[in-house]
């Protein structure tokens, strides 16, 4: 198990690099810079060029490279140009307001997805058609309609705010704040949980279904063993290996931040501030976006990796990617 | 648990979830007309995005420019309704009769923000560290005459001289982009060569002052700034009641304009960024008609998109007909402008023909003739060109047999922008013409035009000054606004030339009259030759809560917070 974990761990970190490297080269070699942006057509080429030289970006990419990565090794992400403070700071902050949403997105996914994916796994009927026309449409939908729609929908019914986390008329501590942080979780967490959800209901379903022709269910009916016992204790168990990776994946995501939802409600976590990053053609930033982006998506599948390793130990002798792949 | 009470226990669950955010969302307070506790005198706007400096000097920026707005405070200030020079800081002033030297007279018990004395060395002390070569101050480059700055010195505590090395025509409408900082906290940096860094984001609101009706409270990135009253302010209205007349004033930070427009419908913002887009007007104009919102035709813009076609010396193109006269009064002959108003402002627009808008009253050359929707002259002034249908395809080629086919780049995500460019290849198209449309982001447009790597660009450009010398740069050869061949060593064409020696004139004559005479000769040279190409100038519509009090608003942006300190929450409310 230990090997299996340091195993995960590397290739965790290799990820980090290989994408926040990325994210920086491409950025760095995409031909514009967040100077030319911000100064526009007609500015003064003198006035440009001492921008450039004050932010370092008049100097070889190679040499920016090397020097970010010296940054990194004692925690120094750099400075970002479009918000001009330290990379680290925003980075920080958006991730803890996108874990907010992701965490409380993710607890509801499951809560409602595994459930529903029991009840239509294991039973036809009306209801279990209607679950799954529900299921696939949602997960037909894109999240920027998704998320547009019920910002649409609360602007109309006037119930929530629709937009930002927090009101700007609230009080910033105590339980003023707790209620207005409250009030303006539901868009983003509805938003961001019922695409998984559905795909967790459509997972756990087709999981469940297959486990239950099972010969080893078979055989536990055969023996007398009762529906629900069979349903909740023996096919469930059998087929939660898929629906765990379905669920890390879930979790790194959602951790990782959503351009779509986050921009459409205003939401000032990870994907927004990517998104800034990107169109604002700030290298720093954009690194530091990738990185952190990078460090939950395989936290929530590590994490994943070491759950189904332990629900089925079998797991220790496969290979991760190809296990989840079949999944 | 069976199955059906997992179920039923689900559904338990989510009503008490859908209770709890009704209950929540009922006791919440979203603006301050619900909350109570909070004062009645604030309002909500939004920017687009964050500023990166809080320092003026070094930002051109529109987030670090409003902020300024807010916050600080000019000697003098151009009125952007009526675009007339008015008195600020400095109550009066006197010239010579040369016209080189003005005595400003500051007002008098004006303090700053921390309750500071305003005097003359702070005035002294802001334009030292705009024109200061350290500080790299994008403000610079309008502060000079001829590439000599002009000379500020305090002759006492309460009077400044402003001395310009030659005649200026707009002289001290210049001085309307300095805001004044105190010396008294500055000073330190400017000395050490550090002012560049100075009142950046990270900086504690506290540790600034200023001369604005507003002072900022706080800021969190990506969410809000918050600015309450200045405490000093030294404005009174008419009854002379102090101003501002808000006590505090939220700018949300809010990426999206549907998200912002959604908010502004739903009450939750007070104003947004900048002017309804023709798509919006229609839900927008619906809440007018039911009083949740104030809908306002505030004229016609002072700017619009530009058609230019790259005519710097490219060696590497075999297109010479891409770069002649005839080829752009072709284009601009070809596009029917009363349809393109229809197609793209919905018919809120009024044609143009450059770059100068009719709403700019002092200064549009009303004998400049918009050019008439003619497909046969289009077609004849091509035909002079040798260019035609060699081949039967219907779509002209040109002497090597290659059809006549031009990109044109335009900025993603501008629904004016991309439609127009639609409406332009479908004209175009009409007379043989291919239009190849390329949309890109902003970011990558400004690249391809800094690289000269395009051969025609569709934008808009915000209006910066409506006076002519506040725009030497997209008029002379040598400009590096001057977009169609910019950053000219010596005039390329004589027309270029004719205009360099009109505009410089003009900017150097005193005597309006004789600047108005010279620079509609310009305009008659630009349209005769048509370098930039303009279809048409679309009206400004600005929407508002229906809270706000009396709004003046401007056609440019910011269309409202132009004059924050006049703002109100309406009576009613």
């Amino acid at each position: 198990m230990r090997r299996y974990l340091a195993r995960r761990l590397l290739w965790a970190l290799i990820m980090m690099w290989v994408v926040a490297s990325l994210a920086f080269l491409l950025g760095r070699l995409a031909g514009s810079d967040i100077i030319a942006q911000r100064l526009g057509i007609g500015a003064d080429p003198a006035l440009v060029e001492a921008e450039r030289h004050s932010r370092g970006l008049d100097r070889p990419w190679t040499v920016q490279y090397f020097s970010w990565l010296a940054g990194l090794a004692r925690f120094d992400f750099g400075t970002s140009a479009y918000y001009g403070r330290p990379v680290g700071d925003l980075v920080v902050t958006a991730t803890r307001n996108t874990a907010l949403i992701a965490t409380l997105a993710f607890a509801l996914a499951v809560l409602v997805g595994l459930p529903l994916g029991l009840v239509t796994g294991s039973r036809g009927g009306v209801f279990s058609a209607a679950i799954r026309t529900i299921s696939l449409l949602l997960i037909s939908a894109p999240p920027l309609i998704t998320s547009l729609l019920l910002v649409w929908l609360s602007a109309l019914s006037g119930v929530s705010p629709i937009g930002g986390m927090t009101s700007s008329t609230a009080a910033t501590t105590g339980a003023g704040f707790a209620l207005d942080l409250l009030a303006h979780l539901p868009l983003p967490v509805l938003a961001l949980a019922m695409p998984f959800a559905a795909t967790l209901e459509r997972v756990q379903s087709e999981a469940l279904a297959r486990a239950l022709k099972d010969p080893a269910v078979s055989a536990a009916r055969a023996r007398g063993v009762s529906r629900r016992a069979l349903v909740w204790r023996h096919a469930w168990r059998l087929g939660a290996g898929p629906v765990v990776a379905v669920c890390g994946l879930m979790a790194g995501t959602l951790l990782s931040g959503s351009f779509a939802v986050e921009l459409v409600t205003a939401w000032p976590g990870l994907g927004q501030l990517t998104a800034n990053a990107m169109f604002g053609r700030d290298i720093y930033l954009s690194a530091g976006c990738a990185l952190a982006a990078t460090f939950l998506l395989s936290l929530g599948v590590v994490t994943a990796d070491v759950i189904s390793a332990l629900i089925d130990p079998r797991v220790l002798n496969v290979d991760p990617e190809s296990a989840r792949t079949a999944a | 648990m069976t199955t059906r009470r997992a179920v039923g226990t689900l559904i338990l669950l989510g009503a008490l979830i859908a209770g709890a955010w009704f209950l929540l969302s009922g006791s919440r307070a979203p603006t301050p007309r619900h909350a109570g506790q909070t004062p009645v005198t604030a309002l909500v706007g939004t920017m687009r995005s964050d500023p990166p400096t809080f320092n003026r000097f070094v930002s051109s920026t529109f987030q670090t420019h409003l902020v300024s707005l807010l916050t600080q405070a000019r000697l003098v200030r151009i009125n952007p309704v009526k675009q007339e020079l008015e008195p600020w800081l400095a109550d009066r002033w006197t010239r010579s009769d040369d016209g080189l030297r003005y005595r400003l007279h500051l007002r008098e018990g004006v303090t700053f923000s921390d309750g500071h004395p305003f005097t003359a060395d702070d005035v002294v002390f802001s334009f030292r560290a705009a024109l200061d070569a350290a500080t790299k101050s994008p403000l610079a480059h309008g502060l000079r005459v001829d590439k000599t700055p002009l000379s500020v010195a305090a002759a006492s505590a309460s009077e400044v001289d402003v001395v310009f090395p030659g005649p200026s025509g707009p002289g001290l409408r210049l001085l309307d982009a300095i805001p004044i900082y105190p010396k008294h906290l500055l000073q330190a940096a400017l000395d050490s060569g550090s002012f560049r860094d100075a009142w950046g984001t990270t900086t504690p609101p506290a540790q600034m002052a200023g001369l604005g009706p507003f002072v900022l409270e706080s800021y969190q990135p990506g969410q809000r700034l918050v600015f309450v009253r200045n405490p000093h302010y030294w404005r009174t209205d008419e009854s002379g009641q102090p101003l501002p007349r808000l006590d505090r004033l939220t700018l949300e930070v809010v990426p999206s304009q549907d998200a912002e427009l959604l908010r502004l419908r739903a009450g939750q913002v007070d104003m947004i960024q900048g002017e309804v887009r023709p798509e919006d007007y229609q839900p927008v104009k619906a809440d007018a008609d039911l009083g949740r919102l104030k809908l306002t035709d505030v004229g016609t813009a002072l700017d619009t998109y530009w058609l230019w076609l790259n005519l710097a010396p490219a060696s590497h193109d075999q297109r010479s007909w891409l770069r002649t006269d005839a080829f752009r009064h072709a284009i601009s002959r070809a596009v029917d402008r009363q349809q393109f108003i229809k197609t793209v402002y919905l018919g809120a627009a009024v044609p143009g023909w450059g770059p100068v808008s009719p709403a700019n009253k002092n200064w549009y050359d009303t004998a400049v003739e918009v050019p008439a929707y003619d497909l046969a002259q289009a077609r004849s002034l091509l035909a002079g060109l040798g260019l035609r249908d060699r081949n039967g395809d219907g779509l002209l080629d040109d002497d090597k047999g290659q059809t006549v086919r031009f990109n044109v780049l335009v900025a993603r995500g501008l629904t004016a922008g991309e439609k127009g460019v639609a409406v332009l290849k479908e004209s175009l198209a009409a007379i043989g013409v291919v239009v190849d449309v390329s949309t890109v982001d902003l970011a990558a447009l400004q690249t391809r035009f800094g690289t000269g790597d395009y051969d025609a660009i569709y934008n808009r450009f915000e209006a910066t000054d409506t006076d002519p010398a506040g725009n030497m740069d997209l008029w002379l050869s040598s400009g590096g606004f001057h977009v169609w061949n910019p950053g000219q060593s010596k005039p390329a064409t004589d027309w270029e030339r004719q205009i360099d020696e009109l505009m410089t004139r003009q900017a150097s004559t005193l005597d309006i009259t004789e600047r108005r005479r010279l620079f509609s000769q310009a305009q008659q040279l630009l349209a005769a030759h048509e370098p930039l190409i303009v279809f048409a100038f679309p009206r400004v519509f600005v929407a508002v809560g229906a809270r706000l009090g009396s709004i003046v608003p401007a056609v440019q942006r910011p269309q409202l917070l132009w004059s924050p300190d006049t703002l109100s929450v309406s009576a009613a409310h």
